[in-house]
């Protein structure tokens, strides 16, 4: 067992462990991460200090060492994260919906107006699926719909496309749900961060 | 942790061994073939390499060498921060008119395609215009493009400063024949006795890869050799695998004894044309002379146009044809690589050092470079010196030794140097007195990085360099992490819309760039901007 201490207090947890899972209950913000899918390291909201690193780690792709000393509340940290919620808004056309978990990180971060305002991702809408409606403009490519299609469901109908800010996710060969091979699980609507990706009725519940 | 499907990864693996290619390379062909890529084409590609159908569209949208429609006739013109320096980019813009078509952009009737393209290697004559695969730069190259007339530019040349060469020697396999006959702990003794740091840009002493790799309990072990670093003004790796390729293959040979390897790869960038076939033909030869095959092997593999790709978990993603984004670690290559085996990735140059230390011992490389770094260094310089080229030289000079006296200084002031590639911070000419080595360097916010040294003259526009610096890491960012990904697009636009830089709001992007990204890329990026904005505010 390894042992660290965690906001001053004394943590105990197995080797392989990492910070974000041994400080679980702790409010840490995320939002490339989901307990049922590999750590994936991309959104880079989760970061504390460690004693001896000159600068904040993320916690969820940062193995536990014996005898850290951790501090998820400390302020550089805590500024670069809001820094990088407030960029991923600002890529997005319309403010996400408040009950998104991208939406309560950013109340939690307590992000203000973009410092930082520009090009916004183009509007484009998938909505030929009978149970899944995709909105492409609402995507932060933070691989959760990809990898609970890989890992939980083995399905492989979604990929990340594009590179930099062109960066966006697709189902089979960017024909949309309809024609790839997706079965309709709903796991990416289920594990979407920000509700591009939805279950149809769902959204008819909100409309 | 990661970030790279293990299940894609086991896919690959696989088909691999029942001789598939992978998705990238057949992609690469079909795009070779016809000039542009069609569902049908993912579809053969899926088929062939056994990824899903998403997987190789999500390859087919990442690769530069994928993304331009290609007329019968191609061109690919440099946008690399040496032809930059050598004419402000008005280059690109002249190619444009003269074709007669935007950049990354067809004609209508097929006839002609405009690509960019970062970059060619021909940074010690730059501009360069690549035409079909015909590099041509320097004086006239734009007239000759016009005219349909492209011929291949001088290849730039290397020269070695030391009296006993390490990277200018021909490979001759000499320190192999000698090491095999031993044990591989004695080696990897020696090479860790040498401290040799790796010279691609972060400096990890390659020894203790090879020690992470050799004690790994998986006994199916993989060497790679990097050679898609791809660093703007850097063509050190070029020539090495172009006109020294047993030098890298006796390297990578040794490397494989010491950490128990059977199987090797080298990433080669498909912006240099001339290294696959160059090292293909002397894989041929050193199997036929019985230094390769049974005990170890090496295959070679092209990219397909991407900076990031020379991060190393991003190189193995594409040797393995799948998309070049970069994975957390751990785990770290040396536990889980290539087709999931434990993997060392070293530096093209990195390698060619060992064949000295296999031959001539740790202490010979040491006394090299005294009270510096051990071993060597390959340096290049662009166009705007008086002598361009590569040159061996030993850690410890000054920079000013280096631009004045080895490559002859530059008709007027030297206003700034950027060394080591696009990450590296930008050394003002008042500041020519320091040390070439890892810590001087990091000192005055440089670093050593790959070698390159790109030299700005007294014409040069700083916030122009600053603009130029950040459309390649906007461009190049490989997407996945937040920071870099929407945050170096956004300085970018910041520096490209010609409005005063609010100083504060661009110091804490920077901050949460340079502290937020998941690798160099967007860690290091912002160097060069601080080094602008500390050393020339006016210009802002």
């Amino acid at each position: 067992m390894i042992t660290l201490t965690i906001d001053g207090d004394e943590v105990t947890v197995p080797p392989g462990t990492t910070i974000l899972e041994a400080a679980r209950g702790r409010d840490i913000p995320t939002l490339c991460f989901d307990e049922r899918q590999a750590p994936f390291g991309a959104c880079r909201v989760c970061l504390v200090a460690v004693e001896g690193s000159p600068k904040p780690l993320p916690s969820c792709t940062t193995p536990v060492r014996e005898g850290m000393t951790v501090d998820t509340r400390d302020p550089t940290a805590r500024r670069v994260a809001a820094a990088i919620v407030e960029l991923v808004l600002s890529e997005l056309p319309v403010a996400p919906a408040p009950h998104t978990e991208l939406a309560q990180v950013a109340r939690m971060l307590d992000v203000g107006e973009p410092r930082w305002p520009g090009e916004t991702h183009a509007v484009e809408r998938d909505e030929r699926h009978p149970y899944l409606a995709f909105q492409h403009e609402l995507c932060i490519s933070c691989g959760r719909c990809v990898r609970a299609c890989d890992e939980v469901q083995g399905t492989f109908a979604l990929t990340a496309t594009g590179r930099g800010f062109e960066a966006n996710v697709a189902a089979g060969l960017d024909q949309g749900f309809r024609d790839s091979v997706c079965v309709s699980c709903g796991a990416c609507a289920d594990t979407c961060p920000t509700d591009a990706i939805t279950e149809i009725s769902l959204l008819d519940l909100v409309r | 942790m990661g970030g790279v499907s293990r299940n894609l990864v086991e896919l690959v693996r696989r088909h691999h061994e029942q001789g598939a290619p992978t998705a990238l390379e057949v992609l690469k062909e079909a795009m070779d073939r016809r000039g542009e890529i069609t569902d049908d084409d993912r579809r053969v590609a899926a088929e062939r390499s056994g990824l899903p159908e998403a997987a190789v569209y999500g390859v087919s949208t990442f690769y530069e060498d994928l993304l331009v429609p290609r007329g019968a006739r191609h061109v690919r013109v440099c946008t690399g921060t040496a032809c930059f320096a050598a004419t402000g980019g008005a280059h690109v813009e002249a190619v444009e008119a003269a074709l007669g078509v935007g950049l990354d952009q067809r004609s209508e009737d097929r006839s002609v395609s405009l690509a960019e393209t970062v970059c060619l290697g021909y940074c010690h004559c730059g501009p360069a215009v690549r035409d079909g695969d015909t590099v041509d730069a320097g004086p006239g190259v734009l007239d000759r493009v016009l005219s349909d007339s492209a011929r291949p530019a001088p290849e730039p040349r290397l020269t070695s400063l030391l009296a006993e060469p390490v990277l200018t020697r021909p490979g001759d396999w000499a320190g192999f024949t000698t090491a095999r006959e031993r044990d591989p702990s004695e080696l990897l003794a020696a090479v860790k006795a040498a401290d040799v740091r790796g010279r691609g840009g972060a400096g990890f002493p390659a020894g203790v890869k090879w020690e992470f790799a050799s004690r790994a309990a998986n006994p199916d072990k993989v060497i790679v050799a990097n050679g898609d670093e791809g660093d703007p003004g850097s063509y050190i790796d070029k020539l090495l695998m172009e006109d020294n390729p047993h030098l890298l293959l006796e390297g990578m040979a040794l490397a494989g004894h010491a950490v128990g390897a059977r199987h090797g790869f080298i990433v080669t960038r498909s912006e240099y044309p001339r290294s696959k076939p160059a090292l293909d033909a002397a894989i041929a030869q050193a199997r036929a002379a019985g230094h390769l095959g049974e005990h170890f092997d090496v295959h070679v593999v092209e990219g397909g146009g991407s900076y990031v790709v020379g991060e190393e978990t991003a190189l193995l993603a594409c040797l393995q044809g799948l998309r070049g984004t970069v994975s957390a670690r751990p785990p770290f290559p040396a536990e889980r690589g290539v087709h999931g085996h434990p993997t060392v990735v070293n530096n093209v140059e990195t390698l060619c050092n060992i064949p000295f230390i296999a031959r001539e011992g740790a202490d010979a490389y040491r006394a090299l470079s005294p009270n510096a770094t051990p071993g060597s260094k390959l340096v290049c310089f662009n166009e705007r010196f008086a002598r361009p080229g590569a040159y061996e030289v030993p850690f410890g000079m000054t920079v000013r030794e280096l631009c004045e006296d080895v490559a002859g200084g530059m008709d007027g002031p030297i206003k700034a140097l950027q060394i080591g590639g696009p990450l590296g911070g930008i050394l003002p000419g008042t500041r020519l007195d320091t040390v070439f080595d890892f810590e001087p360097l990091a000192a005055e916010g440089c670093m050593v990085g790959h070698g390159g040294i790109v030299g700005f003259d007294a014409h040069t526009d700083m916030r122009a360099v600053a603009t130029h610096l950040l459309r390649f890491g906007a461009n190049e960012s490989c997407g996945k992490c937040f920071p870099c990904r929407i945050g170096l697009q956004r300085a970018h636009a910041m520096f490209a819309t010609g409005a005063p830089i609010d100083r504060t709001s661009l110091e804490q992007l920077l901050e949460a760039v340079e502290i937020g990204s998941l690798c160099a890329h967007g860690g290091a990026v912002p160097a060069p901007i601080r080094s602008i904005l500390a050393h020339w505010p006016e210009e802002l």
